[in-house]
Parts: C-alpha cells; structure tokens; sequence
C-alpha cells in the first residue's frame, strides 16, 4: 500500500506558502525514490491558524506550521529517518478526529 | 381561512394604501402614538409570545428589551429582508404583497425600542419588494408616519434602504450589520449581541420581515386576541413556504399547530407526481429529516421538536419514494461548504469534511467506518464559529443516516437506491 503525505491546501495553509511545500516536498520524494510514498492535497484539517499542515500516513505524523526550512527534516522522516519532533505540536484530540476519518479512506 | 398577514392567508396580489387601511391599516400606529408609551407597545409584544420568524424562534419582546434596556443612543431597528434560504419565499412575497403591514412593524418597533433610524435590508435581486416597500414608505411619509415629530409627537423616524448581498450568511444578523457598514458580510463573534451593541456598536434590533409583519396586528387587537391563535409556546401564524415537489407551491400562512399533512395535501395539493412521501425537512436544509410515516406532526416549534426537527423560517421540503437520501445529503452538505463564509476554521473543516465523506459514500467509494464519523466530526466542531452556520449541517446528515441507514448501505455496496 502507497503511503501518503497529505498537504493541506485551504485558505490559510495556502496564504502561509503550503502550495510550495507541497511542490518541494513532491520533488524531494522524487529525488530520494521515494516510490512508496505519494504527495496529495488535503482540503482542511482544521488546525488553520497552525498552518502549513502536513500529515503522513499511515505513520499518523502530524507536522504542523510547516516551512521550507523544515522539508528536509520531513522527506527525511518519509525516507526511514527520525520523526520531526518540534512540529508535532497538535492537539490530541483533534489528532485522533482526523486520523480516524483518514482510517476511513477519506482521502 | 383567514390570516393575520396576508388577508385570507394566501398571496392575492399588492394591498394598496386604501386596501390596508380598510383592514385597520396604520391604526395600530395611531393607538400606539394616542394611548401607549413606547414601554407599553414592548410589553404587549412580549406579552403576545410573538417568536422571530427567521429561524431561530426568539421571542421578539425579550430582544427588544435588550435593546431598549441600554442607555445608548442612536438605536437603529433592521428590517432583515436578506432572504437567501433555498426555497423559501416569505419574506419576499410579504414585502409585494402586504408592504404596508411590514413598513407600520418597522415603525412600531422603533417607537418601542427608542430607535430614531431603521434600515430596510432588502435582498438586492428582490425588485419587485424593493419596488412595493419604496413606494409604501413615499405613502407613509406622506401620511407623516416616518420623519420628523410624527402625528405631531415626541418621536422621529428617518427610514432607509440597505441592499443585501446574494449570499446565504448575509442574513445572519451580524452579517446584516457589517453590510449596512459597508464591510464584507462576515459573522462578528457574539457576545456582545446586536441587540445591545450592534450597528455602529449601538443597540439594534434586528427583526425578520415576517416577525415584524405581526406587530401591527398585535398592538391593534391585543396580545390575548393574538394568543387565541396558533399554540401556547408558539402562538400566531407561520408563512410556510412549498416548492415544486407540491402540485401548487407558494406560500401558505397557518395557524402554529396545523398538521403537517394539511399543509402539504390539502394547500399544496400533495406530491407533484403523485408519489408517496419519503422524508420531509420542515424548516429548510438545517432542520433534520422526519420520515414519511411522520406527517401527522402539529406544525409548532414544540411539536416540531418532540419529532426531532426543527421548524426554521418555515420552507418545506419534500423527498419522495424513488429518490435517494444519500444525494439529499450530499446536496444539503455541498450547500453548507459552499455557504460557509470561511472566516472560522472549525466550520471550514468540518463543512468541507462532510461534504467529502458524502462525496465518497455516494460515488461508492465509502466505507461502513465513514458513517461514524459524521456524528464525530458534528460533535467536535459544535459551536465552534462565530454564527450558527457550524451547527447547521448536523441535524439533516444525523438524521439521514439515522432513519435511511438503508440508503447508505445501498451507496456502500455500489448501488444507489433512486431511480
């Protein structure tokens, strides 16, 4: 099963650059061969003001307040390497919401 | 039948100026001016058990005493002729037909809250009403009931047209007040409420055009008169609104209480194609399904209640055999992500997040698991926006998923159940 690296593109995550990180992120997958993993849009995890969102799954890494100088360290968790411990910064419960719904296939 | 709004109940084309006043037009006004001080018109309102018709069923007395209870000055009252709920025509038809029984509300609603301005909110695709209310306000100032010291008293009324937006959340009272100030219309966090620092952060009362429709009859024949008709927690008349899935829609004014059934067969004529009734919403796209089996239910807020909906601005809609429920949602949701404004996070995700899982279930893509899931995501975004657009998608997906669980099986294993 392929796994997923979800990038929200709504309102705010995308005002805060998310449509770049989703590309660079798309592109470091593809220089490092990760063909195991693809790189979709999301339409909204509702953790807006903590944008850029970046969830993978079925890891059920939440990376949140994502910039370009944080992309390196994620393709790196894609590719085997450590979690990305400073932006895991969600809430639990609102954590166990969406990965439930991602459970469902919704996505 | 008789109705307290519209003469016999039904739309019957514009009353004119001679017309009103030969039902009592303006002498609720007159009264009011000769024998009542503006206290005592509230107190006959709050007293009548009036509820507001936009959907919320606020009774209209305890609102304006917000008002008229904070000190500050300008008050303003808003006639909200916003109108933009699919299907619902009311409001729309009470502005043509009867502009004169709306434009004495607005002025007694002033004389009772101490306003000296009030806006008429009006839908701006809504011509023919913006055209009525114009030319009964020419009338009425004519006739001195709007300007300077009216009938000579210690009240003054400057009366002005604000035009809506075509956009569902541009009635919601919030709304209505960053539009008339010129601003997108976006909800405003409440507290504070309108009521008591609104429209230039002055106390408002912002009223439904049906609700304030009811004030002259009030104060013209008393609160008890008033309280004879409809039911004890929802008295009066509600303008119900039918659609096309009826043999005659329009708009159908009632007594509070009348079986749904009635409304239905006997005014509309029952289901354009004859066939039976699956599920009903009877208070527009955020009230919850009732099914077929449930058309005996007394149409009153309580009534409506104890079977689990809600009666809202009063638009009908109607499901028949034959039609799926899952495309009903999924419409119903797709509206609601649409509608949302986009300012509150919570609403944003959840709106899109249902509309999505409905997308899925109904292409065949679902999953047993995403039926749980409603009720999850429902429950933890609750009252989580600044209006209650949040809050409205619930009750219809809850209850389709409850009562026609068929349905969405049907969708889960490929086959959807329409035809």
């Amino acid at each position: 099963m392929k796994r997923i690296c979800l990038v929200c593109q709504n309102v705010d995550c995308k005002n805060r650059g998310s449509e770049e990180i989703m590309k660079e992120l798309q592109q470091n997958a593809t220089d490092k061969g990760l063909d195991d993993w693809e790189v979709k849009p999301y339409m909204c995890f509702g953790a807006c003001q903590e944008g850029p969102n970046v969830v993978l799954y079925p890891e059920k890494s939440w990376y949140a307040g994502v910039k370009k100088d944080d992309i390196a360290d994620i393709a790196n968790h894609m590719a085997g390497g450590p979690d990305v411990k400073r932006l895991d910064t969600i809430d639990a419960s609102l954590k166990e919401l969406i990965y439930q719904l991602l459970d469902t296939g919704v996505f | 039948m008789e109705g307290i709004l519209f003469p016999r109940g039904v739309v019957e084309g514009r009353e004119g100026l001679d017309a009103y006043r030969a039902r009592g037009g303006y002498q609720a006004l007159d009264k009011a001016l000769k024998q009542l001080a503006p206290r005592e018109v509230l107190q006959e309102i709050d007293a009548s058990g009036l509820r507001g018709r936009g959907g919320a069923g606020f009774p209209t007395g305890k609102k304006w005493a917000f008002t008229a209870d904070t000190p500050e000055t300008p008050r303003y009252v808003i006639l909200n002729g916003g109108e933009d709920e699919p299907g619902s025509k009311k409001d729309r038809l009470l502005m043509e037909n009867v502009p004169h029984l709306v434009l004495e509300g607005v002025i007694l609603a002033a004389y009772a809250v101490g306003a000296s301005k009030a806006y008429l909110y009006i839908n701006a695709e809504y011509k023919d009403a913006i055209q009525a209310m114009e030319q009964a306000l020419a009338e009425a100032q004519k006739l001195g009931y709007v300007g300077e010291r009216i009938q000579g008293k210690d009240f003054s009324l400057e009366i002005v047209f604000a035009p809506a937006p075509h956009d569902y959340v541009a009635g919601e009272d919030t709304a209505v007040i960053e539009v008339i100030e010129g601003k997108k219309p976006l909800p405003r966090q409440k507290p504070p409420f309108p009521a008591t620092a609104g429209l230039y952060a002055k106390p408002t009362a912002v009223n439904n055009v049906e609700t304030l429709a009811n004030v002259a009859p009030i104060i013209l024949r008393g609160a008890q008169w008033y309280r004879g008709i409809g039911t004890a927690e929802s008295p009066g008349t509600m303008v119900f609104s039918l659609n096309e899935e009826v043999k005659r829609p329009g708009a159908y004014e009632l007594p509070f209480g009348t079986p749904l059934r009635h409304l239905i067969e006997d005014c509309g004529g029952g289901t354009r194609d004859g066939k039976k009734i699956k599920a009903v919403l009877p208070g527009g796209p955020s009230s919850a399904f009732l099914s077929g089996e449930q058309l005996d239910v007394a149409l009153d807020h309580n009534s409506v209640r104890a079977a689990g909906s809600s009666i809202g601005c009063g638009v009908i809609g109607i499901v028949t055999e034959g039609s799926c429920i899952v495309e009903e949602a999924l419409k119903i949701a797709e509206f609601f992500a649409k509608e949302s404004c986009g300012q509150c996070p919570a609403c944003r995700m959840e709106t899109n997040t249902l509309a999505m899982l409905l997308k899925k279930i109904q292409q065949g893509q679902g999953s047993a698991a995403m039926l749980e899931q409603f009720g999850k995501v429902i429950a933890f975004n609750k009252g989580k926006g600044f209006c209650s657009l949040i809050n409205m998608p619930g009750p219809p997906i809850e209850s389709a998923v409850k009562l026609f669980r068929a349905d969405f099986e049907a969708h889960l294993a490929g086959k959807c159940p329409g035809n």
